[in-house]
């Protein structure tokens, strides 16, 4: 049974196409996102591992050494099932940063162009034996369905040109499956589905050839053992022991290339969407793997009892062939077309996207022409590339004859991309590490790899190369390939820590070690950038991406992060570029991205050692909360503890880092300003809406770390207090403060409050002298109506008038009496406004004593005014005639009878100042600095209510003045108490003139 | 640096183990499907290490 070349190529074309449908169905939306986006898919997807190494290759490593083929799975199985040691990680450092591949994340962490292009020409040079392996298990297959099996290893120009049509058709639709989206971090969900189906085809196909070979040649699963104890040589083969340190050599490798083979690494990063799907694949692809390897020894077995002339690797088609059966020939030809297809496809498409990112855009090899669109232009550079990485691979493939085993050529490859390992670990667990050491290890491990792996391919052993080597590498078989692999691993890597330890890193590659180690609490620096605005971003992109390009990137990375166009806080710009890098990363690889990012939107040059991005650290924080245990979690309590008592705290606290932006701003401070936190947090303090601006930025300029009482005014009539205090926010890494810590406390209710009992202490006032008030006025009323007795029965004109005159010098004395009080009653009515003008001292202090002459009750004592009649200090009559109604009448309460309260006054520079001494008990210092605070007094219950000298402060202060005291003033029985007041000296040209 | 404790339990109880596991697996007689008993153990291992939904911490 034999098909014909046509027949077969039209199979491939149709199995291909079928493969395209798929894709675009997924990608089209008709097959459901249920079904596109299901973990089960991406764990699926994960299978293009298992290329034809998988349904070929191991039956070889099976019929050589036994059970140690499975650790071509065990190394995966490894890998996954120990995800948190390097998938996970990797997995965040390739989502946050836009990084699609081994190049980008080395570039990334390495922080130089050089790393990616050294990469990437590695990964190509590795994967050759790779692709060739595919290529030569299509081409055999085909050959051998063909019935062309006897010149398999003659590799006639029939089989190449078999190969050559198979890279076409391949080439064709690689280009087809990979280049449908702009950037290669898009997730191409039709790729991920059909790779998906592919796996489930190779499995259903395996699986075929399972029960082909129990139930065909053997009979049943008993018949298999019956026939395992009746042929020790193959069960003795199986136990086939490899040495220890083999083993695990070849464990390493296959573990290894679980994450640095390219295909498999786009897989498992670039097409992850959520990290659960992840932590799916970790139990999943096991699981998968476990089912496709299970077919593996009944077929290699049933292919050793037929006895049939193709190699073992070929087992299955020999079934197919065997039992003339075309189900079965089919299905083993499938298996191996979906491995190969799929590995191909995927392999090539990362290839190219490190090509395109890692050789041609940052060496400008080819030039983007700005004008034009740019994501075509990058489409078809990406076709390009395609074409040209399938044409390396079969060249390499015509070029080994076939002169070696899929097994061989799977070895080559694996070992290869393991030279990668030690720089993928020291990305994540090694700070120290330097791009020097990186690539000198990489040199020295691909040197001795060439020599030791990939020129024996072609049978070539340089002679020197092998002296220098110890006695059993030269001894053929697992063993040799084992010793080479771990010899160039431990050189790599032991040049790779020497050398980064006698180096120095550059400053960006330790940036960009804190951000790739695990341990990510390290502090980002807050920078300083040179641009105000997103709009600025799109035209300093402009020179570099063109202005239509970068517009839609600097829109779309807006869209992403939820910003709006206008945005303008320096917190959310810093987001915008880190999201543009790592958006541009995704389109023209991190190094290009880099060096656009450096040239167009700089940071501020000498800004290194700014503080740190606070807000950004407790963003991290909060998103890694789940990952943390014992110690760290308890500190993760404690913070958001901490943080949660700053919220809500009744007091408004904001923090002002030293660059002038907000990095704190609390429940109480939304409350106050009426700003809310999301709004205001990152931007800088000038960007504060007024009355904000003024006050907290001229206190945060001002010397006053204290500012007792701030009226600010409201929108409408309504004004609203503050009081505003701050510190020095010291980190204790630096010599300057990192910041500064304002405290806004709301005290409009506590100054309402204390208006309304101010008041109350005035009517007070008035109450007390209501007595006096009747008293004075009852005389001249008296004196009034004997007045108007008299003028009833006087007829003399002259005594008429005399009588008149005096009534009106009464009612003249009860206008002043009346006068005095509704002016003292006054000067609490207009509280809220406050009129400075020149104001007589004198006079008000001889109204204040006429005022208190009133209070009858009161003691008897001797008010002195000796102020000089022509001072003038700029004041509010109104309220000064409060402040001395308070002080004298205080110095009263506190002489005995017939004592003496002493007004002076005498101007001292711009200033007046005005002592009141009097000759009372005095204030024992224990209590001087009570006596001004409001509810404070010495008197007996009910005879004071405190707040007199607290209004005092309050009026001077106010005023622009002061208030003091000096307690005792001599020695005695009365040592007397000076109550001092400073005004500012003004005179009645100075009000005429302004 | 944060590795889960439970992990470096696991790996260093492998590393200590495998050889026993080797033994058991190919010293036993054929029974060829029993290194698969071993692989279906890790891997309900491991969906019992996972079964806790994490949100996507990404």
């Amino acid at each position: 049974m034999s098909f014909s070349l046509a027949q077969l190529l039209l199979f491939i074309v149709a199995y291909l196409s079928g493969l395209f449908a798929v894709a675009y169905l997924a990608d089209r939306g008709i097959i459901p996102e249920r079904i596109s986006k299901h973990p089960a898919t991406y764990v699926l997807s994960l299978g293009v591992f298992a290329g034809a190494m998988a349904t070929n290759g191991v039956m070889d490593l099976a019929y050589r050494y036994g059970y140690n083929f499975l650790l071509y799975y065990g190394g995966v199985v490894f890998m996954f099932v120990f995800a948190a040691l390097l998938l996970l990680p990797l997995l965040r450092l390739c989502r946050v940063y836009q990084l699609a591949s081994l190049a980008d994340v080395l570039t990334f962490r390495f922080r130089s162009p050089w790393v990616g292009a050294a990469i990437t020409v590695a990964m190509c040079l590795t994967l050759l034996p790779l692709l060739a392996l595919q290529i030569q298990a299509v081409a055999d297959s085909i050959q051998i369905m063909a019935g062309d099996a006897d010149n398999l290893f003659s590799r006639e120009s029939q089989q190449n040109g078999l190969a050559l049509l198979f890279c076409i058709i391949i080439t064709v639709f690689s280009i087809l499956f990979g280049t449908r989206h702009l950037s290669a971090q898009e997730r191409n969900t039709g790729l991920v589905t059909a790779i998906a189906f592919e796996s489930l085809v190779k499995l259903a196909a395996m699986f075929i050839l399972l029960f082909a070979a129990v139930y065909g040649v053997f009979g049943s699963f008993g018949e298999v053992e019956r026939w395992l104890a009746d042929n020790p040589q193959v069960s003795n083969a199986m136990e086939h022991s490899l040495r220890d340190n083999t083993a695990r050599t070849l464990l390493v490798v296959f573990f290894a290339g679980a994450v640095c083979m390219p295909h498999i690494f786009h897989m498992v990063f670039a097409e992850n969407t959520d990290s659960r799907d992840l932590r799916t694949a970790t139990w999943g692809l096991p699981l998968y793997l476990l089912l496709l390897s299970l077919p593996i020894l009944p077929v290699t077995w049933a292919g050793i009892k037929l006895g049939h002339a193709l190699p073992i690797d070929y087992s299955g088609l020999a079934l197919g062939l065997t039992a003339r059966s075309t189900a079965i020939s089919a299905a083993a030809f499938v298996a191996g077309l979906s491995a190969a297809s799929a590995a191909i496809i995927v392999t090539t498409l990362a290839l190219a996207n490190m090509c395109l990112n890692h050789l041609i855009l940052p060496t400008r090899l080819l030039q983007i022409d700005r004008e034009l669109n740019i994501y075509t232009q990058l489409k078809w550079l990406r076709r390009t590339l395609i074409g040209i990485l399938i044409l390396a691979g079969y060249t390499f493939f015509i070029t080994l004859s076939g002169s070696q085993s899929l097994t061989q050529l799977g070895l080559v490859a694996f070992s290869g991309t393991l030279q990668f390992l030690p720089g993928i670990i020291a990305t994540l667990y090694w700070p120290a590490a330097n791009r020097k050491g990186l690539i000198a290890g990489l040199v020295i491990g691909l040197t001795v790899w060439f020599f030791l792996m990939l020129l024996p391919l072609a049978g070539n052993y340089p002679a020197p190369m092998w002296s220098l080597l110890p006695e059993n590498m030269l001894a053929a078989g697992a063993n040799r390939w084992a010793d080479g692999m771990l010899f160039s691993l431990v050189l790599n890597a032991g040049l790779f820590v020497l050398v980064s330890l006698l180096t120095t890193a550059s400053a960006e590659e330790k940036v960009a070690a804190e951000i790739c180690s695990m341990d990510d609490l390290s502090r980002p620096i807050r920078r300083v950038l040179s641009l105000q605005s997103a709009e600025e971003f799109s035209r300093q992109l402009s020179s570099a991406l063109g202005e239509k390009t970068a517009r839609a990137e600097v829109n779309r990375a807006l869209a992403e992060l939820q910003f709006s166009p206008g945005e303008s806080r320096p917190y959310a710009l810093r987001r915008l570029r880190a999201r543009l890098e790592a958006n541009l990363s995704g389109l023209l690889g991190p190094a290009v991205a880099y060096s656009i990012m450096e040239r167009c939107i700089p940071f501020q040059p000498g800004m290194q050692d700014s503080t740190e991005d606070f807000h950004l650290i407790e963003r991290k924080l909060d998103r890694a909360q789940t990952r943390f245990t014992g110690l760290t979690a308890d500190l993760d309590n404690l913070r958001r503890h901490y943080r949660e008592t700053l919220n809500n705290l009744p007091i408004g606290v904001c923090s002002i880092g030293d660059d002038g932006e907000i990095l704190l701003w609390n429940r109480s401070m939304e409350q106050i300003t009426g700003i809310v936190a999301r709004d205001i947090l990152g931007s800088r303090l000038d960007s504060l809406p007024q009355p904000w601006r003024q006050i907290m930025g001229s206190f945060l300029q001002g010397d006053s770390d204290t500012q007792l009482k701030t009226e600010v005014a409201g929108n409408g009539d309504q004004s609203t207090w503050i009081s505003l205090h701050k510190a020095d926010a010291d980190t204790g890494s630096g010599d300057k403060p990192a910041g500064t810590v304002i405290l806004v406390e709301d005290i409009t209710s506590f100054e309402l409050l204390e208006k309304e009992l101010l008041h109350n202490e005035r009517l007070a006032s008035i109450g007390r002298l209501a007595a006096g008030v009747a008293h004075e006025i009852g005389n001249p009323v008296t004196g009034i109506a004997c007045l108007a007795q008299n003028l009833e029965f006087e007829t003399d004109p002259d005594e008429v008038r005399y009588t008149a005159l005096d009534i009106l010098k009464q009612t003249d004395r009860i206008s002043r009496i009346v006068e005095s009080l509704v002016n003292f009653s006054h000067a609490g009515s207009n509280a809220g406004e406050l009129t400075l003008a020149p104001s007589n001292l004198a006079d008000c202090v001889d109204e204040t004593i006429h005022l208190l002459a009133l209070d009858r009750e009161a003691r008897p004592v001797h008010f002195d005014n000796r102020c000089d009649r022509e001072l003038v200090v700029l004041a509010d009559t109104q309220r000064l005639l409060q402040v001395f109604v308070n002080l004298l009448g205080n110095a009263r309460d506190a002489c005995d009878d017939f004592g003496q309260v002493d007004i002076l006054a005498r101007c001292k520079g711009e200033e007046v100042v005005i002592d009141i001494e009097d000759s009372g008990c005095g204030i024992p210092p224990e209590l001087q600095a009570q006596v001004f605070e409001p509810f404070f007094t010495t008197k007996d219950p009910g005879a004071g209510t405190g707040l007199g000298l607290a209004l005092v402060f309050s009026i001077m202060e106010d005023m622009g003045g002061s208030v003091s005291l000096t307690s005792p003033l001599h020695n005695g029985p009365n040592p007397g108490t000076r109550i001092t007041l400073h005004l500012p000296r003004a005179s009645y040209g100075d009000a005429f003139e302004a | 640096m944060y590795i889960n404790r439970a992990l470096l339990l696991a790996v260093g109880v492998f590393l200590v183990f495998s050889p026993a596991m080797g033994e058991w697996i190919f010293n036993q007689g054929i029974v060829w499907h029993r290194p698969y008993q071993l692989w279906l153990l890790i891997v309900v291992a491991a969906y019992w290490n996972q079964r806790t939904r994490y949100p996507d911490e990404l």
